[in-house]
């Protein structure tokens, strides 16, 4: 078996944890805000993942538990407030509800 | 697990119990008086089971996440003291809308402030950085609802939905941040407890190699999100604008609280401090903040919004108490003994003037009693309510007399020490421009107005409940401002072992 070099494991994280920051900062659908949230959780998972096989510990994969756990509870709070949104404006549109400004 | 540590652990058992059996209570005994009095009853009793963790020293390891020491215990007891605050208040803000046909017993809301007071109990509790992630995630997401939570009812407020949301995605976003910094420091370091990155940092100096570096820039610029420091700060004032009264309180006071003590400790613990690249960002964090909040401050009119630039500006001030670390010229526990008191007068006045607030908002209104033209006349004919806020607002401004002063003294004293001149000069210059708008909502109070309030309605005389609670804390504040010397003992016993 061929072990990967943990540098690539951390450079595709960054990678993936760029292109989410990347989406939330430019959708304006917000179920896709919420998705981009989640790639940038995953992103974090693999470095741990890689992080505790690198030192040989469990750590990394407590660690990976407790993000997916992190993941579920905000999605679910997301969609909630998703649907509250939708009910009330008809859109997911995250432009259409920002009234507050300064 | 030994007999000794479960009973270290003791208060935090007894908050999640709280949180459970508050929960049961909502299912099977809806009442809003019921509910809110197993809450309070649940805090009170935490609040005691403080005194019986057993001697815990220098500090009790429970597992390798949790320390109780006397730092934790002392924090643990002024959160939840504000948590039951909120509690009070949170009554009469409910009650107010009850009667209307669509009354829902807001239920929820307390089981939230109780999972929440948990999130803070085990973040000032932790020295690791699973338990960090672990409290600030309780305390994040059970605020995420709190924010949103009035966006349910019928006439419902957009603000709290758009706050909730604001607040979730820009939270969430942070919270990525920080973790992403922690999962780089533990790739490149191998260790999660604070004490033992302490003790490589301490072997290896200065921090070279970009992942350790990106590591603990994400970690520092997560925590200052939640600390809303300038650039930072972007949601506060919409989520403090949008979000119940009450839970804005929560915000400004235990969470920032709770995040700013687990910041001292990881700064001091792991050694973070003595690293050059985390000082000099976090210097041109607390310039901006003191500088920023105060002057955006100046051009709001809306009361919640003045007070979440002001908060910019006093996590601002206290980040100069962590800065004067390095120096070493100033010891830890002095470090300590500022930031407690700063924290106690920041918690007990900000806690006052949104409990002012409270107490003339209506939680079926489309907003809270939160623009300063509501507030015209408020002199003439609730003075009491006028002298609370008036205090809270002197206090917030830094006069003496009250808690405010001794405790911005304290960060002047500090700055001073610890020669750092440029962070001294703007705090001054931020607490000159600050006592502009302090004292525009104050002399607006004072202004004499015959017509009717714009809001279209008369106050409502103020409960017992919360004229009682207003009272104490308006007397804390005074008599902290007078005669500090036996908080400043208790702040003393208590600092990171």
């Amino acid at each position: 078996m061929i072990a990967i070099p943990v540098e690539h494991c951390l450079l595709l994280s960054v990678m993936l944890f760029c292109l989410g920051l990347l989406g939330v900062l430019v959708r304006r659908n917000i179920i896709f805000v919420l998705m981009s949230m989640e790639i940038m959780l995953n992103a974090i998972g693999l470095a741990f993942v890689s992080g505790g096989a690198r030192w040989g510990q469990a750590d990394g994969q407590v660690m990976f538990l407790l993000v997916i756990t992190l993941a579920a509870a905000e999605v679910a709070i997301g969609l909630a407030l998703v649907l509250q949104l939708y009910q009330r404006y008809r859109t997911l549109d995250i432009e259409t509800i920002s009234k507050m400004k300064g | 697990m030994t007999a000794e540590q479960l009973q270290a652990l003791l208060p935090i058992i007894m908050m999640a119990s709280t949180s459970v059996i508050v929960m049961l209570v909502v299912a099977f005994i809806p009442r809003h008086s019921v509910i809110s009095s197993v809450t309070v009853l649940g805090f009170i009793l935490t609040f005691a089971s403080l005194s019986w963790t057993g001697e815990v020293g220098q500090g009790l390891q429970v597992t390798p996440l949790i320390v109780v020491d006397r730092f934790a215990l002392f924090y643990s007891a002024l959160l939840l003291l504000a948590s039951l605050v909120i509690t009070l208040l949170s009554f009469n803000y409910f009650t107010k809308g009850s009667g209307s046909e669509n009354q829902v017993e807001p239920g929820e809301f307390y089981i939230l402030l109780t999972t929440a007071t948990l999130g803070a109990m085990v973040l000032v509790s932790s020295n690791h950085f699973a338990s960090l992630f672990v409290g600030m995630e309780l305390l994040g997401i059970s605020l995420y609802v709190l924010v949103a939570y009035l966006s349910h009812y019928r006439q419902g407020r957009q603000g709290s939905l758009e706050a909730g949301l604001k607040y979730l995605v820009l939270s969430g976003v942070a919270s990525a941040i920080l973790l992403f910094g922690i999962a780089l420091l533990y790739a490149e370091f191998g260790v999660l407890g604070f004490g033992q990155l302490g003790a490589l940092w301490s072997n290896i100096g200065a921090l070279n190699g970009i992942y350790a570096m990106a590591g603990l820039g994400l970690l520092l610029a997560g925590i200052c999100f939640k600390l809303s420091l300038i650039p930072f700060h972007m949601w506060t004032p919409d989520v403090y604008e949008g979000a119940p009264v009450m839970a804005t309180a929560y915000i400004a006071t235990i969470s920032k609280g709770a995040v700013f003590v687990l910041f001292l400790r990881f700064f001091m613990v792991s050694g973070a401090f003595m690293q050059e690249m985390a000082n000099n960002l976090l210097i041109l964090i607390a310039i901006a903040s003191m500088l920023g909040g105060n002057l955006l401050a100046l051009m709001q009119s809306n009361v919640s919004r003045i007070l979440a630039y002001s908060s910019i500006a006093h996590m601002g001030y206290l980040l100069v108490v962590l800065l004067v670390a390095n120096t070493g010229n100033v010891p830890v526990s002095t470090i300590s003994e500022s930031v407690g008191f700063y924290l106690v007068a920041y918690i007990i006045t900000t806690l006052g003037a949104f409990g002012v607030m409270a107490v003339r908002s209506n939680m079926l209104d489309t907003r809270d009693t939160d623009q300063v033209a509501d507030y015209k006349g408020l002199f003439w004919h609730s003075p009491w309510l006028a002298s609370v806020l008036t205090g809270m607002l002197l206090s917030l401004a830094g006069m003496p007399l009250t808690a405010g002063f001794i405790a911005k003294f304290y960060i002047i004293t500090m700055g001073v020490e610890g020669l750092k001149w440029l962070l001294v000069s703007t705090l001054i210059i931020g607490s000159a421009i600050g006592l502009y708008y302090y004292i525009r909502i104050i002399i607006v109070m004072f202004m004499r107005h015959d017509e009717e309030p714009i809001t279209g309605k008369r106050d409502r005389a103020v409960s017992t409940i919360d004229g009682l609670v207003l009272a104490a804390l308006a007397g804390v504040l005074i008599w902290l401002g007078v005669y500090p010397g036996p908080m400043i003992g208790v702040i003393q016993a208590a600092f990171p072992g």
